[in-house]
């Protein structure tokens, strides 16, 4: 096991090498730079282009770039933001607790309303029926515009929540972060939940189908114990996978929501730096979203070994 | 407020809510006209004025220029005693072809640390910016510093080596504290770039990033421990239109400034918010790539282009007559306008005869040709920008009734501005916003094709060139104006590129502040944030 | 009740009536893309300044938008946008998922390792972020959001396929089909890989949708499938800032998006249900 982990993470060391090379180029190819923005201030003439170009070091040749970026960053030196000036590790981990606070509770509720209701799915066909009428609607809702409904209705009509942000500037309490979590969290969860609930009845109604609980039933077990105990262990290896997968594709922030709800994490630093053409931001981004989805992906792979009883044993 | 407390409970909290910190409510430390929240649409990326590339309407709170401009666009001083003229002897042509400028500074000016604001400020600025260590946005005008003379604590002469028509804005970004900075590398200096120290009357409290900036008004401001009526100013960071506009909706912002146009149409009616609406000084026009789309250089072809624009239609509809027709970059609201130019109204059946006479005949697919090339090219614009999405489609359908086709391709925001600066387009939707100043040069002189400069209809006319150069280099501002509209004259009969309408400049403001005029230039709506009261209804 | 009862009474009501309507309905709005021309009642293009934001009528069915055109010809005419990229980048995506899948489960140590270290490369870059960045760099257009959007939905897919076989493979019937000497095409072909095929039909019904919706997103960011073009995605972000004062700008590109999820997920299901 711990040489399977060690392999993983020597092999992840060319992959990252790849996509810093990969990322870099294209963000380099959008149109734009960090000036681009300074371009419609008339009063920025383009003498003060040129200055800037080259003080921000803007103007040396590309392949050099990326090699002192690569130099810098492995030896820990994000560098600078080009568009604050501050540092990029300052900008990035600063971001990260409300990313974090955010996925987190929208992770948790997602799986509080997909595990009985996947389950319940898979056993009840009424009940099926009308999951899957909200798990379609779930998942069929464009995420800004069902967050934009739930502004308008909880913070507009109704008054009852806070439309946006993280936290009332002087309140902070944890109520008072509570209420700010509900609506962005919610808009999250809605779609993970409905994903994950159809996954895991699919999983299992695949799994009452197998003759090895063709051969359970026949011993005249009941059909209680038969989904709790042998369908949901066989399902489960698929369903933390998928799981594992969606929420590695959070690590980096839940762009459109955070930009919806102005919420203070990194998807939305994502967003300004794009705009911004702030390359260092941008390198910095997409390199920690990387590597978090790869060791995330790891923790996915272990967890199908730890938790299928068939690789277990093919292993 | 009293009288409130006899009120039912609701109305009772409501009233409390507007009581603007008076001094008999001690039960309600918090109350809402201690403070205003403001929807702002970004971050700023440093509170250094100087260093910043948007705009400053939080650093203006905070950091005051010597002078700024009002809602009319005038001039008026702030931290020097008078704006310098060559009339008030505070302007004067040396022989040798530059100029001198002597700013009288207020005095009794202090530093929130209480330090006094002297002309070694002023001095140390312009040095600053000269010496080339740090990233300033801009260096215009200061390059032509030769240096700044101190005769005494509130006096500052500024040498410039030629004559420079737009000095009267060199310190509306104000100045640096000497004391403060002298010594340090200003790009590292974190500590005065978050948390600016200024004249102005308010101080920074608090900047979370990614959520607010917190003012807080100090207490003995320079005009009077009257000022800032309200406490504190909260900048919340909503970069999305919609959830700011929520916002303002759901009470928890108050006000929103700059509106998009689109936006207004559903502001109209809320009972607490005043939309407050003055002209911008820009306007919205088709610039003509000449160099990219040769048929832009015939003058032919751009009179009937003009001509075969609907504006009148477009105003009254897509922007719901929010904004005038204009025609010509120069706006009313400033000195050098000149109303009396070439006019081409809507008159298709003109501009069909127009292209015609210029050999452009109509193909069988109704678009015209001449010499094997068709008058098709691609109109570019803004993305994510509602009304410019629907007036170039607009403009799309007008030109196509005459025989022209223009393809429309939106481009975001950042992209957008290396396409044009590039020259990588053939005609393009957008506006200019334009400082208090009348400058055209940098937009319409032959030499200031970009690179150089934002000629990017890249047209060419040596007469109106040779206006322009001339009216930068006069310091008399009568003479100024008259080479600046005699240059408007030549601009509308030669008609470059096609001017629609102007810009309106639309804040969203609580019912009940006063004092709120909101400005047509970049100096944003902030400029006189010191006499804003939030009054009871 | 009986747990065969229970599973056959599901199978056999699922395969009944909804997964035909599902498809009839779905076949209706590949017809109605293709056929958009013949049945708007306006050009699409069709500019009227004069009668903007119209309520549905007779003689607009669906209303008109902010230029005064005909609601119902752009969402016929986004229809043919919005399933192209729903549909085809979920099947430019089951292919190489499936295929990368199937590959590096069933031949095992060094082609896996090498396929699953290009998927995670692959997984690991943010999705949106690259999506964003890589339409901004191409300045998408409608063929150009297809390819990319299914070429960064492959890797799940691949994912729960190689898990699906890695499972298989370890069965009984599938070892006693090599050692009976089947070729290890043949096994994955024929033993395999019908085994994989529910898993694999649920993650591309769900593909289709996730395209359609990532279109929007993309559109929400400036990214998208770009005005004059409609897409139901665009249409639904253009209409956000008026769902109160003229709701059928919103309702009607966001109930197609509605429908053609809810279609595809039940087709999807009909598939898993008879093969499983």
């Amino acid at each position: 096991m711990i040489r399977f982990v060690l392999r993983r993470l020597l092999q992840s060391v060319p992959l990252l090498l790849v996509i810093s090379l990969l990322i870099f180029t294209l963000i380099h190819a959008a149109p734009g730079g960090p000036l681009s923005t300074y371009l419609e201030n008339p009063n920025v003439r383009p003498e003060d282009i040129e200055r800037l170009r080259k003080a921000m070091g803007l103007d040396r040749p590309l392949g050099m770039q990326y090699l002192s970026w690569l130099a810098a960053f492995v030896r820990g030196d994000w560098g600078f933001s080009y568009a604050d000036g501050r540092p990029v590790l300052d900008r990035l981990v600063e971001r990260i607790p409300a990313t974090l606070e955010l996925i987190g509770v929208a992770c948790a509720m997602a799986l509080i309303a997909a595990l009985p209701a996947g389950i319940l799915a898979a056993v009840n066909r009424r009940f099926d029926r009308v999951s899957s009428v909200f798990a379609v609607a779930g998942i069929s809702l464009p995420v800004f515009w069902f967050g934009l409904v739930l502004q308008l209705v909880f913070a507009g009509a109704l008054g009852w929540l806070p439309s946006s942000g993280r936290a009332s500037f002087d309140g902070g309490d944890l109520a008072d972060r509570l209420a700010h979590l509900i609506l962005p969290a919610t808009v999250l969860a809605a779609a993970l939940s409905a994903a994950w609930s159809r996954y895991l009845r699919r999983a299992m109604r695949d799994t009452v189908a197998r003759p090895f609980i063709r051969a359970a039933r026949s011993r005249g077990l009941t059909e209680r114990t038969l989904l709790l105990h042998h369908a949901l262990p066989n399902a489960l290896p698929t369903f933390v996978t998928v799981v594992l997968l969606d929420i590695s594709m959070l690590a980096s922030g839940a762009v459109v929501t955070e930009s919806i709800f102005a919420w203070p994490g990194i998807g939305s630093l994502f967003t300004e730096a794009l705009g911004k053409r702030d390359y260092a931001v941008l390198m910095a981004f997409l390199m920690c979203g990387s590597v978090a989805v790869m060791v995330l992906n790891l923790v996915a792979d272990l967890a199908v070994h730890a938790l299928d009883p068939r690789t277990r044993e093919a292993a | 407020m009293k009288r409130s407390l006899i009120g039912s409970l609701p109305l009772a909290l409501v009233l409390t809510a507007c009581g603007g910190g008076g001094g008999d409510t001690p039960r309600a430390p918090k109350a809402v006209g201690d403070l205003l929240t403001i929807g702002y649409d970004r971050e700023p990326d440093t509170m250094n004025r100087y260093a910043t590339h948007i705009l400053e309407d939080i650093e203006s709170c905070v950091v005051e220029g010597l002078v700024v401009n009002d809602e009319k666009m005038n001039i008026i001083p702030v931290l020097a005693l008078e704006v310098p003229t060559i009339g008030n002897g505070g302007v004067t042509i040396r022989p040798d072809g530059g100029m001198d400028v002597t700013w009288k500074l207020r005095p009794g000016v202090k530093w929130h640390d209480g330090v006094p604001h002297t002309s070694a400020d002023v001095k140390f600025t312009v040095d600053a910016i000269n010496k080339g260590d740090w990233k300033p946005e801009s260096v215009d005008g200061f390059d032509r510093i030769a240096s700044v003379e101190t005769p005494d604590s509130l006096t500052a002469v500024v040498h410039y080596r030629e004559v420079y028509a737009p000095y009267r804005l060199q310190f509306v970004r104000g100045t640096l504290p000497k004391h403060i900075l002298d010594g340090k590398s200003i790009d590292a200096a974190t500590d005065y770039n978050r948390k600016p120290l200024g004249t102005g009357p308010y101080r920074v409290v608090e900047w979370k990033t990614g959520e607010y900036i917190l003012l807080e008004g100090v207490p003995n401001y320079w005009r009077g421990a009257e000022f800032p009526k309200i406490k504190r100013l909260l900048f919340k960071f909503l970069p999305n239109t919609t959830t700011r506009i929520n916002q303002l909706k759901s009470g928890e912002v108050q006000l929103v400034a700059l509106v998009p146009w689109d936006k207004v149409r559903e502001l109209r009616g809320l009972p607490d918010v005043r939309l407050n609406q003055v002209v911008g000084n820009g306007y919205e026009h088709v610039t003509l790539n000449q160099k990219r789309f040769t048929p832009f250089a015939d003058v032919v072809v751009r009179r009937a282009m003009a001509h075969a624009i609907d504006r009148d239609l477009i105003v009254n509809t897509l922007l719901d007559s929010l904004v005038t027709v204009v025609n010509g970059p120069i706006q009313p609201l400033s000195s050098a306008y000149e109303k009396d130019v070439t006019t081409y109204p809507f008159d298709p059946a003109r501009a069909r005869a127009l292209l015609d006479s210029a050999g452009w005949i109509t193909g069988a697919d109704g678009i015209r040709a001449k010499g094997g090339k068709r008058l098709a090219f691609t109109l570019i614009t803004q993305s994510g920008f509602a009304i410019r999405e629907n007036v170039s489609q607009t403009l799309q359908k007008q030109f196509r009734d005459v025989g022209i086709d223009a393809s429309v391709r939106l481009i975001d925001g950042t992209s957008i501005s290396s396409v044009w600066f590039k020259g990588d387009f053939d005609a393009m939707l957008h506006w200019w916003q334009q400082g208090a100043d009348p400058e055209m040069t940098l937009f319409f002189a032959a030499d200031r094709m970009p690179p150089a400069g934002r000629n990017i209809n890249y047209f060419k006319d040596d007469s109106l060139t040779a206006m322009l150069y001339a009216s930068d280099r006069t310091a008399d501002e009568e003479k100024r104006i008259a080479l600046l509209k005699a240059a408007q004259r030549r601009l509308a009969v030669l008609i470059p590129e096609l001017p629609l309408y102007n810009t309106a400049k639309v804040d969203a403001v609580p019912a009940r502040l006063t004092g709120f005029t909101g400005n047509p230039t970049n100096a944003g709506p902030f400029w006189n944030v010191y006499q804003w009261q939030l009054t009871a209804r | 009740m009986n747990a065969a009862s229970l599973s056959n009474a599901g199978a056999a009501a699922a395969t009944r009536r909804a997964p035909r309507v599902a498809a009839y309905l779905l076949g209706a709005l590949v017809l109605g893309a293709v056929l958009a021309p013949a049945l708007a009642p306006f050009a699409v293009d069709a500019l009227d300044l004069a009668n903007r934001r119209a309520a549905p009528s007779p003689l607009h069915w669906f209303g008109t938008d902010e230029l005064g055109r005909d609601v119902m010809t752009r969402v016929l005419f986004g229809a043919r946008v919005s399933l192209a990229i729903g549909l085809v980048s979920a099947l430019v995506s089951a292919a190489i998922g499936a295929a990368v899948g199937a590959t590096a489960g069933y031949a095992g140590r060094v082609v896996d390792d090498i396929l699953m270290r290009v998927t995670d490369a692959m997984l690991a870059i943010p999705r949106l972020p690259l999506l964003m960045i890589t339409a901004a760099v191409l300045q998408p257009s409608v063929p150009v959001l297809v390819l990319l959007v299914g070429l960064a939905g492959w890797m799940e897919t691949a994912r729960v396929v190689r898990a699906e076989v890695l499972s298989l493979a370890a069965r009984d019937f599938v070892a006693a089909a090599r050692a009976m000497g089947a070729t290890p095409l043949r096994v994955v072909l024929r033993h395999v890989l019908p085994g994989v095929i529910p898993a694999a039909a649920v993650a591309t019904t769900l593909a289709v949708g996730r395209g359609i919706l990532l279109e929007s997103a993309l559109s929400f960011f400036g990214v998208g499938v770009q005005p004059p073009t409609a897409s139901w995605g665009n249409m639904l972000y253009q209409a956000q800032t008026t769902m109160t004062s003229e709701p059928w700008l919103a309702i009607f590109p966001g109930a197609m998006i509605f429908v053609t999820v809810l279609a595809c997920n039940a087709v999807g299901d009909a598939i898993g249900a008879a093969r499983g």
